[in-house]
C-alpha cells in the first residue's frame, strides 16, 4: 500500500512538473513590474512604491511605456529591443503599466498594480468569530 | 432569559435601534478621502477611491494545523481546510455561524445582538473509550481507583466522556474600531435550555502592515459562570463512578492570546500563519474530565478570499 502511494505521489509530482520542460513560446513583448501590490490598512491612504519596470521585445523597434496617471508616456524608447524604468509614486487604487508602439494606440502588453485594503470601514466585518480558527 | 445583565444589555441594544441608520458610519468612511498633502515632485498621486464592499465574503484555507483537546481520552482537532463564509447587509448580517442584527452602528462603536452556537462543545465530538484501574483527577493526573469493596481495582472497567449537546446562545456584542486597534465585548445566554448559564468575554487585537506582512497579536479574557462551566466540564451524579468522581466547577476567568500573521501574495491569495494559546479557567482546568488545562492551536496554509 505504501509503494503505491509513493507511485501516486511519485506520478503527480512527474505530471506537476511536465509543463515546466515544455517550450513556451516566448510573447513578442514582455513586461515585468515589481513589485504588483500594494496592501492599505487602517489610517493608510497609499502606498509609497518604487516599481522596478523592465521590458523585453523579439523585435527592436520604438516602443512607449505608459502608466494610468496621465495621458501621455512615462518614456519612449527608440529603435531598443529591451528598456528599464523606476518610478517612485504613491498608489492610492489599482493601475496598469502597458507598452505600446508609438503610433498605435493598442496595447501590446501590459500589467496591472492591484491595491488590498485589509481593514473595512465596517466595524462587523473585522469581528472575530467563533471559528475554529480565523486565519482569513 | 433569567438574567437581570442580560436583560438590561438587551434593552440597552433594542433602545439603539431608533439611535440612526447603523449604515451611515460606513458610508461616509466609504466615500472618497481626501489625499492629505501634495506628493513630493518626483512622485504621480493617484486619488484614494475605496472601493465598495461586498456583501459576501467567501474564502477558504488550506494548510495544515491542529488544536488541541483539552477532554480526556480525545483526539487533537485536526484544522486542514477552514471555509469562510460571511455575508454583512443593513441590519442584518452572518458571519461562520454567528447571525446578528446591528441594533446601533455610530462613531463611538457598533451594538448587535446575536445568536450563536457555544464552542465548548466541540471538544467533545473527538472522544474514544478506554479500559481503566484508575480513576481520574483534574489536570491529567490519576488516583489509585477501587471497587466496591473497597479494594484496589483489578479489573479495567470503561471510561468515556460522557456526551454533550450544542447550546444556542443569545446575547449582545459591542465592537470598538479605531487606529488603536478593535476590541469586542461580549455577553452571551442560553436559550436552548441546556446549559441555562452564560459567559461573557472582552478581546483586543491590533494589525501591524508594513508592506505586505500583516502581523495582528491577540488577547482577550473569558468569564464563564457556574452553570455553563457544569454543564460542559462538570461531571454529574449519573456519569459518575469509581474512576470518574462526581465534580461541579465554579464559575471562573479564562484567557487567550493570539498571534495572527498574513503575507499577502496577490489580492486574493496570502499566506496565514496563526497560533493561539487558551487558558482554562481554574475550576475547568481541575475537572475529571480534563487532560489539559490550556487549548493550542496553530495553522500554516494558504488563504483565497474570492
Amino acid at each position: 500500500m505504501a509503494v503505491l502511494k509513493l507511485r501516486i505521489f511519485a506520478t503527480c509530482c512527474v505530471l506537476a512538473a511536465l509543463p515546466t520542460f515544455a517550450p513556451a513560446a516566448d510573447p513578442p513583448v514582455r513586461l515585468i513590474v515589481k513589485p504588483l501590490l500594494c496592501v492599505l490598512d487602517k489610517g493608510a491612504t497609499s502606498c509609497t512604491m518604487t516599481f522596478d519596470v523592465r521590458w523585453k521585445s523579439v523585435l527592436a523597434a520604438e516602443y512607449c511605456l505608459h502608466d494610468g496617471a496621465q495621458p501621455a508616456p512615462l518614456r519612449c524608447w527608440a529603435s531598443a529591443n529591451a528598456g528599464d524604468l523606476q518610478q517612485a509614486r504613491q498608489v492610492s487604487e489599482e493601475f496598469f503599466y502597458w507598452l505600446t508602439e508609438p503610433a498605435g494606440a493598442q496595447r501590446l502588453t501590459e500589467v496591472k498594480i492591484s491595491v488590498l485594503r485589509v481593514d473595512s470601514a465596517d466595524r462587523r466585518r473585522e469581528r472575530r468569530t467563533r471559528h475554529v480558527w480565523d486565519v482569513l | 432569559m433569567r438574567n437581570p445583565a442580560l436583560k438590561a444589555l438587551l434593552a440597552m441594544a433594542v433602545a439603539g435601534l431608533f439611535a440612526g441608520p447603523p449604515a451611515a458610519r460606513a458610508q461616509d468612511a466609504a466615500s472618497p478621502a481626501a489625499t492629505g498633502p501634495a506628493p513630493a515632485p518626483t512622485a504621480a498621486t493617484v486619488p484614494v477611491q475605496l472601493p465598495a464592499e461586498h456583501s459576501w465574503r467567501l474564502g477558504v484555507a488550506l494548510g495544515y494545523g491542529s488544536r488541541t483537546n483539552p477532554l480526556i481520552q480525545s483526539d487533537d482537532i485536526p484544522v486542514l481546510v477552514d471555509v469562510d463564509i460571511a455575508w454583512f447587509g443593513k441590519r442584518w448580517f452572518f458571519d461562520n455561524g454567528d447571525i446578528g442584527f446591528t441594533a446601533v452602528d455610530n462613531r463611538f462603536f457598533t451594538a448587535n445582538l446575536m445568536a450563536r452556537v457555544n464552542s465548548d462543545r466541540a471538544f467533545f465530538s473527538k472522544t474514544n473509550t478506554k479500559y481503566v484501574t484508575f480513576a481520574r483527577a483534574g489536570g491529567g493526573a490519576t488516583l489509585p481507583a477501587f471497587d466496591v469493596t473497597g479494594g484496589p481495582l483489578t479489573q479495567p472497567v470503561p471510561l468515556k466522556p460522557p456526551k454533550r449537546d450544542y447550546a444556542v446562545e443569545a446575547g449582545v456584542e459591542v465592537l470598538f474600531g479605531g487606529e488603536w486597534g478593535n476590541a469586542t465585548l461580549r455577553g452571551f445566554h442560553d436559550v436552548s435550555d441546556k446549559h441555562e448559564g452564560y459567559e461573557v468575554s472582552a478581546d483586543y487585537a491590533y494589525r501591524w502592515t508594513r508592506g505586505r506582512l500583516s502581523v495582528s497579536p491577540t488577547v482577550g479574557v473569558t468569564y464563564k459562570n457556574s452553570k455553563l462551566s457544569d454543564y460542559y466540564w462538570g461531571v454529574h451524579p449519573g456519569e459518575a463512578s469509581n474512576v470518574l468522581f462526581e465534580y461541579h466547577p465554579d464559575g471562573g476567568l479564562g484567557w487567550e492570546a493570539g498571534l495572527h500573521t498574513n503575507y499577502y501574495l496577490t489580492k486574493n491569495v496570502r499566506l496565514a500563519l496563526s497560533a493561539n494559546y487558551e487558558r482554562l479557567q481554574h475550576d475547568i482546568a481541575q475537572s475529571p474530565l480534563v487532560d489539559q488545562d490550556y487549548v493550542f492551536g496553530y495553522f500554516a496554509g494558504f488563504g483565497w478570499q474570492f
